[in-house]
């Protein structure tokens, strides 16, 4: 399970991570650019990074956190999202039908629709999966001049980000954000300043998941209950009516 | 039929003619063009109006089965088959509409090879699948008796229980998962309406609004076609609904013998009263267990919208039936029902529209075609119910009154004015003019180029479409909702087209003109560090690799002086290497340090003020350059008397 640690306090916000992705994915450069403002976040279908400002002089990169639980993984009815081993969460094209309920159930607001297309997708940061595949690092991570952005195991990343804000108290929030909301997710951030600009909860939220799949999974057993009661209740009135009718006739 | 059928008609026909344009425009031009959606608002009218809502609204189909192939309840079984034939087209107009709203219609049918078990929606698109199967299962007997077919017939009735049993699970389960696809969004929806107990919920209101809907359909057939059995007979042997429409007054002497079959329409109302009743009890226990009280008393729009909500789908119908006067008056009657349904589509369009608003701080309303394609397919709907009910037996025997209803066509040969309907008897003649007249007219209307701006017109400064042309900007720097109009294309044209630009824009990013202003403007009042170090890194070594000088770590010393420490200070002044391709001449602060940009507020002010006031002198005309010209909007004229500024986002 890999994960990409941000670390604001580093990130000076030059973009560079938002340039390398447009690049590498391939996207309408000038469209990245321009239709930034149409969106709050300025994530749009040809930006899947973004840099944020969170506070003053603080920014933060913004794009797909990669849940542990992905919401959106579970609510597309195709299965069109899925969750690699390695914690990325990919979108399969082919799928799709177009339905846009992983953007109503996506707790950041991350996926986005090609809406000016007659023929439309979704579109959202992949963790440059084909890259690590290939054994490279994500094209933002590369490009970072800062080492605002760091790639690993999970697990690693949460080890340097805790030895980081140990060792340096008063320059961090003691908070790794990312590590228990929703479930965990890969993209984790260490800050100095409140990170509500991100779309980060401000009190602890629970997998969304785990909101929903204990329901689902009753499903099956509640259309048979309804319909084994239904029978049974159909059943005893026909009976009712049986007794009755003949009792009718006893009594004449 | 009577002439007012003939009217209704030729007005559903006006909403299906419009919204056949819509969906080719639709189909044609792509969802962003033709509808408000966005990526703040990725599920709008058609989703939630006619998907959601609408399939709740026709439940009557089977509430209605379960109360008679169930309970036995036999005086509700003449409104079965209306029952089923609401649900059948209910759900298909439904579906037919969502096939519009999918990105990718042509794929809709990826979810029967495709599965994700763990998806409320994939639920869903199997439960009215196969309950759509099963509607069509049960209207197909009363469809094909016009043509005799009594074997196949005879094979669906013996079938028929089996196939109501399924329809009623099915039916439970998907209306309750409706309500469970919005228990995604905990952080989103405004909790006046996230509940843990939504599917209850959705469950409960759509079979009380469903029975509504019934009940409604039962009094607007008998107004349309055969008033007597359920408006009763006036002590001249007409129905007071014929009299009306004869021009005859019913005296008030006149004694009403109630309708033979209202009691089957007040015995559905009370039904659906009580669950509805239900329905209100849980709502608010929910409002009070789950501490929600505090939100509704905060008196915000939501709360409003929500009394609203509960006062027209469940106060409402639930008094008007509680009351014996009005409960047995067909006119009461049927407000009640349109109370309680419209009451059922209010609470989806909150639930799954209104609800949205404050996190998205943003509003989505619906485009005219949007509306269009809405309603029009609702008519549809309407259209077809008619015509079945014109056509096949759904309304049976205790529905028509045994004396041909009155005609009125006496009166009319002697009225020149009703002679064209005479002439357009023919329902083909009136349908095709009715669509000579219509289709352009929403070609017109509609034409997605007009109604909003596609592609590169969007995205100048956030505009929010209000204007459909954009000749007018929204400027709003730092999106905190207040903004000033600025009239664009009414400068461009003042000050000469094309080559005017530059007296405004300062086009410092070489070959690109459209980076917005708060690009580099970033910061209401304060100014911006806008010197980009690692570009200017890259270029200089670009250039010096070039010309095969320097390696790359070497070009600090392209800008900064030898033996000092490297900083802003000791650097080379950047009009020293930009003195050619920075276009600055009209730019009021060109001596200044490029590298600040003024804060967006001073960008704005400097360059249309500067200019303005000496306008204002030229013109002699002192009030172009207050306050008020530009701060017009009431927002924004508010921030001017209070000269604060909305702090950064």
């Amino acid at each position: 399970m890999y994960a990409i640690l941000v670390d604001v306090t580093r990130c000076t916000g030059c973009e560079r991570c938002v340039e390398a992705c447009v690049l590498e994915h391939d996207l309408n450069i000038r469209a990245a650019d321009k239709d930034r403002a149409t969106t709050r976040d300025g994530l749009t279908a040809n930006r899947f990074c973004t840099v944020l400002p969170v506070a003053e002089g603080r920014f933060a990169r913004k794009s797909c956190m990669h849940c542990l639980e992905p919401s959106c993984v579970s609510a597309c009815l195709v299965g069109g999202l899925t969750q690699t081993e390695e914690g990325a969460v990919i979108y399969d094209a082919d799928k799709c039908i177009g339905c846009r309920y992983c953007m109503l159930a996506c707790p950041f607001h991350i996926p986005r629709y090609e809406w000016s297309a007659t023929v439309p997708f979704v579109r959202k940061c992949s963790l440059c999966f084909t890259r690590l595949k290939k054994g490279e690092i994500p094209a933002c991570v590369e490009a970072c001049p800062n080492q605002a952005l760091e790639f690993g195991e999970r697990e690693d990343l949460l080890e340097i980000a805790r030895s980081r804000s140990n060792k340096d108290p008063s320059k961090y929030i003691s908070h790794i954000w990312g590590e228990h909301e929703f479930g965990g997710t890969c993209v984790l951030y260490l800050s100095d300043v409140d990170l509500d600009a991100l779309g980060w909860p401000e009190q602890e939220a629970v997998a969304i998941p785990g909101i929903t799949e204990p329901l689902i999974s009753k499903t099956p057993h509640i259309g048979i209950a309804v319909l084994a009661s239904l029978c049974g209740l159909n059943w005893i009135i026909k009976r009712r009516t049986q007794l009755m009718g003949s009792a009718g006739e006893e009594e004449k | 039929m009577t002439s007012r059928v003939r009217w209704i008609k030729d007005l559903l026909w006006l909403f299906v003619l419009f919204a056949a344009v819509a969906a080719l425009f639709r189909l044609w031009f792509g969802l962003g063009a033709t509808t408000n959606l966005s990526d703040a608002f990725p599920w709008g009218l058609w989703k939630i109006l006619n998907m959601v809502g609408g399939v709740a609204l026709s439940t009557g189909g089977f509430t209605v089965g379960f109360l008679v192939y169930v309970l036995k309840l036999d005086r509700y079984k003449p409104l079965v088959k209306p029952a089923i034939l609401i649900a059948f087209l209910g759900y298909g107009s439904s579906c037919f509409a969502l096939l519009f709203d999918i990105g990718l219609p042509h794929r809709f049918w990826h979810p029967i090879l495709m599965w994700n078990e763990t998806s409320f929606l994939f639920e869903v698109f199997w439960c009215v699948l196969l309950y759509f199967t099963v509607t069509v299962i049960e209207t197909s007997p009363t469809i094909l008796e016009r043509w005799g077919f009594r074997e196949s017939r005879r094979f669906l009735h013996r079938i028929a229980p089996f196939v109501v049993f399924i329809g009623i699970s099915l039916s439970s389960l998907h209306h309750s998962s409706l309500g469970s696809l919005f228990l995604v969004t905990p952080q989103r929806l405004y909790p006046l309406w996230y509940s843990s107990l939504l599917p209850i919920f959705f469950f409960t209101s759509a079979v009380g609004g469903g029975l509504m809907v019934v009940v409604l359909a039962g009094l607007l057939y008998a107004r349309w076609y055969d008033p007597e059995p359920i408006y009763g007979t006036a002590r001249a042997g007409q129905a007071p609904l014929v009299c009306a429409l004869n021009g005859q007054r019913v005296s008030g002497e006149a004694k009403l013998t109630p309708g033979k079959e209202l009691y089957r329409l007040t015995g559905l109302a009370s039904i659906s009263s009580f669950v509805l009743g239900i329905y209100l009890l849980t709502k608010i226990a929910d409002l009070i267990l789950s501490q929600k009280v505090a939100v509704l008393l905060s008196w915000t729009w939501e709360s409003w919208l929500y009394f609203g909500e509960l006062l027209i789908a469940a106060l409402i119908p639930i008094v008007l039936v509680a009351i014996p006067t009005t409960r047995n008056s067909p006119k009461w009657l049927g407000v009640a029902a349109w109370s309680a349904a419209a009451g059922l589509a209010l609470n989806r369009l909150n639930v799954g529209i209104f609800g949205y608003f404050r996190d998205a701080g943003a509003v989505y309303f619906p485009s005219l075609l949007e509306w269009a394609l809405s309603l029009g397919v609702v008519a549809g709907g309407v259209l077809v119910f008619m015509f079945c009910a014109e056509n096949f037996s759904f309304f049976g025997e205790g529905w028509k009154t045994r004396s041909k209803p009155l005609s009125i066509r006496g009166r009319m040969l002697g009225n020149p004015l009703r002679a064209p309907q005479i002439i357009l008897r023919n329902p083909l003649h009136r349908v095709t003019l009715i669509a000579v007249f219509t289709i352009p007219l929403a070609w017109i209307t509609l034409y997605p180029p007009y109604t909003q701006g596609r592609g590169q017109l969007r995205a100048v400064e956030a505009s929010l479409g209000l204007d459909p042309l954009r000749s007018t900007l929204r400027i709003d720097g730092n999106r905190s909702g207040i903004s000033t109009d600025f009239p664009h294309a009414d400068h461009q044209n003042r000050l000469g087209q094309e080559s005017s630009c530059s007296k405004c824009h300062h086009i410092s990013l070489p070959e690109d003109k459209s980076t917005p202003c708060s690009r580099c403007h970033r910061k209401m009042v304060d100014d911006t560090l806008i010197f980009d170090h690692f570009r200017h890194m890259d270029a200089v070594a670009a250039q010096e690799e070039l010309s095969g000088w320097l390696p790359v770590n070497h070009s600090c010393r392209v800008c900064h002086s030898e033996g000092q420490a490297k900083s802003s200070i000791s650097s080379k002044a950047c009009l020293e290497c930009h003195d050619q391709n920075m276009s600055i001449d009209q730019h009021p602060k060109k001596e200044q340090d490029f590298q600040y940009a003024p804060s967006f507020q001073t960008a704005m002010h400097e360059t249309c003020i500067t200019c303005h006031k000496a306008e204002a002198a030229r013109v002699k005309k002192p009030h172009l350059a207050d306050c008020s010209t530009c701060h017009q909007s009431i927002r924004s004229r508010e921030l001017v008397l209070a000269a604060t500024v909305v702090p950064d986002r």
